[in-house]
């Protein structure tokens, strides 16, 4: 009997209508549906069509902001799950932990791969900083990508700190009360600033709430959006920057 | 890329100072409710009911406080100290960064954990960042003779409560 | 099901093959279609397959190191017991080594602040898009003197404090900038330090001493934030 290939079945999938309803270019072998791959779709259109040849050289970008986006979506596709199992209460909060670690199937892990991701989201994010100041990447025209992208760090640094709230161990708790005690020497404002972060005037129940829906909610949320921006910002400007023995970019002050 | 030069493309506009006046009437509105809702949500956020522990304690019959005493309550973060003069209490959250002291019974001190500040049993810094004394606080006696101690009331450094 | 038709060559530079547009640009045209000089190539799939690729490989990394190594957790919060030493996450152990010795309001408000604030302007400040290697075509005598000063006060405002965490970094920071001089005709290294500007210097500055007092609050602090050594730390643990 003749089994079909698995090149054969490729072939009759991408002649199913229900697959041309969905990707409506043809195969991959001309440069015309390659453009059509990038812009005819939601996720890869981020992509110009084109991209300059020695951008994607290793010395280019150290694919530093890349790491950056793929530990993103790693604490994504961690986090959510994790929600499932995490109240966020006293002391349930620190039970769910214990709870993860021995009794879930795989919840050690995924509680691992968060916790790693993170710690290496918040280190790529600042050598990508590192890499883009030394690069000069930030001069005109992108001073105003770099200020975004500064957000972001701060940002990213203040979904961290949220998260080391989470567990509700010692670490967590002690942690977060130094932290935060900081904050009440700002002047004027610090005290207030506090206790509204806190909900409270020490680290409780409230402060534990507070920090989770900050955690899982309000700060992804405004990454995302900020992230948003930094990614259009980049084709905007010309694409990425890389050493500056490179030509420089034409530039005028004037621009419209 | 024609030349017109930008001036020639802007709108023509009949009535400049009625658009100017309804322009500025409908973003005034909405920073209106932009403020509004900010203050809304700024009360919405502060919490009116909160479940803190209380703050009074007891900390047992003042005789029990000969010079030199020192019982730590480890719920209300206090110290109770015992002098030749009377009985004083002292907040055990260090002024630095709000860690809790430990008393070094060896050495006489009290010792934070958290960035190193020492301080002498009267609540003096005499070594680290804490910039100021620990807090005394306030201490009475109740009806039955027992000694009160206020956590949430400070009192000037140096008062000790005579018994 | 019918075979697709057989399909021609793609991805050629070849003007002729992939005819070229010739357009006029004007100097005020947005950045991207700027500087057509350089060889472009189709983002499907050149830039797409490497993008994979790092995704898989900083997968299969995080996933190893989960494997590994588990996530601390200690004891149950208990708000009257402040563990001994307590330590904030790494990334924050820098300013946590500058609360040893500095006012909470300058190492926790006042520090972060600046830092955030000198990072987010850096692109208006005018040095940074003017300024060249910090020897080349400035009067060396004026040089000399202004890195002299600004790092003897700082060595002395650091020292003032007992913070030689800083002030040692800052002191060999400077050490360098000196060692730059005339670099030019040095070793690889010196060369590279040679082109250094000065904004390029301040970085460079900030890095080393994050990174030392990063490193000293993680591996050399232990109870009341006294110094040990990160071997009796361990066995301690
Ligand atoms: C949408 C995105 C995210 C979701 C839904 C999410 C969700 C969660 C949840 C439910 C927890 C508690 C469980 C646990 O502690 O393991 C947690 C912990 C944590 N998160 Fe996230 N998170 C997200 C993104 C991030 C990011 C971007 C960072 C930092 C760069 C981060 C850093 C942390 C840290 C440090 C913890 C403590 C981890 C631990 O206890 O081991 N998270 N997160
Ligand atoms: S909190 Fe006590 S020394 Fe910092």
């Amino acid at each position: 009997m003749n089994t079909p290939s698995l090149d054969s079945l490729g072939l009759w999938l991408r002649g199913t209508s229900v697959y041309r309803s969905i990707v409506r270019h043809g195969s991959t072998e001309t440069n015309r549906n390659r453009s059509l791959i990038v812009f005819e779709n939601l996720f890869l259109h981020v992509h110009p069509v084109k991209v300059r040849e020695k951008t994607l050289r290793f010395k280019h970008t150290y694919w530093l902001g890349g790491i950056t986006i793929v530990c993103l979506v790693v604490l994504v596709a961690t986090g959510v799950p994790l929600m499932f199992y995490y109240h966020p209460s006293v002391p349930q909060a620190y039970q769910d932990m214990k709870e993860l670690k021995y009794v879930v199937d795989n919840g050690i892990f995924l509680r691992n791969l968060h916790r790693w991701g993170a710690h290496l989201m918040v280190f790529g994010a600042f050598l990508h900083m590192l890499r883009v100041f030394y690069h000069g990447a930030y001069q005109p025209p992108r001073q105003f990508n770099w200020v975004v992208g500064v957000f972001l760090l701060v940002l990213t640094l203040f979904l961290s700190y949220t998260g080391y709230l989470l567990p509700w161990d010692q670490l967590a708790f002690w942690g977060v009360s130094v932290g935060t005690n900081m904050a009440r020497e700002a002047p004027v404002i610090g005290d207030k600033l506090r206790f509204f972060l806190l909900g409270g005037n020490a680290v409780s129940e409230n402060a534990l709430l507070r920090f989770y829906v900050l955690h899982c909610v309000v700060l992804p949320v405004v990454l995302f959006m900020f992230l948003g921006v930094h990614i259009w910002r980049i084709r905007k400007d010309g694409g990425v920057k890389g050493p500056s023995e490179d030509a420089p970019d034409v530039f005028h002050e004037d621009e419209p | 890329m024609s030349n017109i030069p930008p001036e020639e493309l802007l709108l023509e506009d009949d009535d400049p100072s009625r658009r100017q006046f309804m322009n500025r009437l409908g973003l005034g509105a909405c920073a209106v409710a932009a403020a509004g809702a900010g203050v809304v949500t700024l009360d919405f956020l502060k919490p009116k009911v909160l479940f803190e522990p209380p703050t009074k304690f007891k900390a047992g019959n003042p005789a029990d406080y000969t010079e030199g005493t020192v019982r730590f309550n480890k719920e209300q973060r206090a110290f109770v100290i015992g002098t030749a003069g009377g009985v004083f209490a002292l907040s055990a959250v260090c002024t630095h960064l709000g860690c809790i002291t430990r008393y070094v019974s060896d050495e006489g001190v009290i010792a934070c954990p958290c960035h190193g500040s020492k301080f002498d049993l009267e609540g003096n810094v005499t070594h680290g960042p804490a910039p100021h004394p620990l807090q005394w606080l306030e201490v009475a006696v109740d009806d039955k003779g027992e000694l009160v101690v206020d956590t949430a009331v400070g009192i000037p450094h140096g008062k000790v409560f005579r018994v | 099901m019918s075979a697709l038709p057989p399909l021609s060559p793609v991805e050629s530079n070849d003007p002729v093959e992939v005819p070229r547009r010739v357009a006029l640009v004007r100097p005020d045209a947005r950045p991207s279609i700027r500087r057509s000089s350089d060889k472009f190539v189709m983002a499907y799939p050149h830039l797409i397959i490497r993008e994979v690729i790092l995704f898989q490989v900083v997968v299969i990394f995080l996933t190893i190191m989960a494997l590994i190594f588990n996530a601390p957790l200690e004891g149950i919060a208990n708000p009257v017991e402040t563990p001994n030493p307590a330590k904030a996450p790494w990334y924050f152990l820098g300013m946590q080594e500058l609360l040893h010795y500095f006012p909470p309001f300058v190492a926790g408000v006042l520090i972060p602040g600046l830092v955030v604030v000198a990072l987010a302007v850096i692109p208006y400040a005018r040095i940074n898009l003017t300024a060249g290697p910090l020897w080349k075509g400035s009067d060396e005598k004026k040089t000399t003197l202004a890195v002299a000063g600004v790092a003897s006060v700082l060595v002395l405002f650091f020292g003032g404090f007992q913070c030689w965490a800083a002030a040692v970094p800052t002191a060999a920071v400077a050490g360098a900038m000196f060692m730059a001089r005339g670099g030019s005709n040095g070793g690889r290294w010196k060369q590279a330090m040679a082109r250094l500007t000065l904004p390029q210097w301040i970085m460079t500055w900030f890095v080393v001493l994050a990174t030392v007092l990063t490193i000293i609050g993680t591996y050399f602090r232990g109870p009341g934030w006294s110094f040990v050594w990160p071997w009796t730390r361990m066995v301690h643990s």
